[in-house]
């Protein structure tokens, strides 16, 4: 038989066992809490034979291995984060034991406190700016001359630079106006289109993070963003768990 | 311009896109050096996603060799 580790989703405070009955976590693996003065780790079994480093190192290649594990864990932490304050933890972070979990919790206590202060009562909306798909140059227009294809073909893709400069220059001012009123933002990479398997270029992949009450006047926001600039499109989703704002300094 | 994207906008299903949760779990939250150390930093991180993400979608689009 394999040996175990335990596997790490969540950091909160406060948190009693049976809150999270009903959640599974990995491989059907039963959520218990270990806890380190008043931080409270959530993990649950792990194989480590497949959650080892060698493990680790062969199963991140395999995106369906990769899906069920991220899915399990955002599981997880959403069962977490309707209970309290949520600290998610990176994707596979496995330790051998449960003095392993402590020790880990010991070494970034203040740094934790401080995150689980930062994140409570609050949650995660992503924003996303879209440019249109570009359009096609028509390349055959009946009785153009070679010169005149040519000089049109330069007009366009001078064109094409301005516009590029100008929806980015909005795309710098949609993330400014949304931060407004928020407690944190970030600009996340833009993702490669052919993963979002969207027809524009993404122009901004930013992070917000509001507090619960005022989702609703944050996402109205959004809107009448959308309904000046109808140049790009701004894509807003969430609440999410605040993933991207729960951030130890190094 | 009159053109704009066409997609889905917000009031979908709150299901996190794979993508956007990948994003996430793999290049923010909190990191703790745990007992099990793998190199995943941000360049390993962005080049196993792209890797892993692309090579399905492709193989989608693609006759299975």
């Amino acid at each position: 038989m394999s040996e175990s580790g335990r596997y790490l989703y969540a950091v909160t405070r406060g948190l009693e066992p049976q809150q999270l009955a009903g959640t599974p976590g990995l491989d059907g693996g039963h959520l218990d809490v270990v806890e380190h003065l008043d931080l409270c780790a959530v993990v649950s079994d792990v194989a480590l034979d497949e959650y080892g480093e060698e493990g680790l190192r062969r199963n991140l290649e395999h995106l369906d291995w990769l899906e069920r594990v991220a899915r399990t864990h955002d599981s997880v932490v959403h069962a977490v984060a309707s209970v309290g304050p949520t600290a998610p933890l990176r994707l596979a972070t496995v330790y051998l034991d449960d003095e392993g979990v402590r020790r880990g919790l010991a070494e970034r206590c203040a740094e934790l406190d401080r995150v689980l202060g930062q994140v409570a009562g609050r949650l995660e909306w992503s924003v996303k700016v879209l440019a249109p798909a570009t359009p096609v140059v028509s390349t055959a227009e009946r009785g153009m001359s070679g010169a005149e294809y040519l000089r049109r073909k330069k007009a366009s893709a001078e064109d094409k630079e301005i516009n590029d400069a100008l929806l980015m220059d909005l795309a710098d001012k949609v993330y400014e106006a949304l931060a407004d009123g928020t407690v944190a933002s970030r600009r996340l990479q833009p993702q490669d289109q052919r993963l979002t398997g969207l027809a524009g270029t993404m122009l901004l992949n930013a992070a917000y993070l509001v507090q619960d009450d005022d989702g609703p006047a944050f996402q109205s926001h959004v809107k009448s963003l959308q309904a000046e600039h109808h140049e790009v499109s701004i894509e807003c989703q969430g609440p999410w768990p605040p993933y991207s704002f729960a951030v130890l300094e190094q | 311009m009159e053109q704009t994207v066409t997609q889905p906008q917000a009031d979908r299903p709150s299901q996190i896109a794979l993508v956007d949760l990948l994003d996430r779990l793999l290049g923010t939250g909190v990191v703790l050096a745990g007992d099990i150390v793998i190199s995943l930093s941000g360049v390993d991180l962005v080049q196993i996603r792209l890797q892993a993400l692309i090579s399905t979608i492709r193989s989608d689009m693609v006759e299975p060799r």
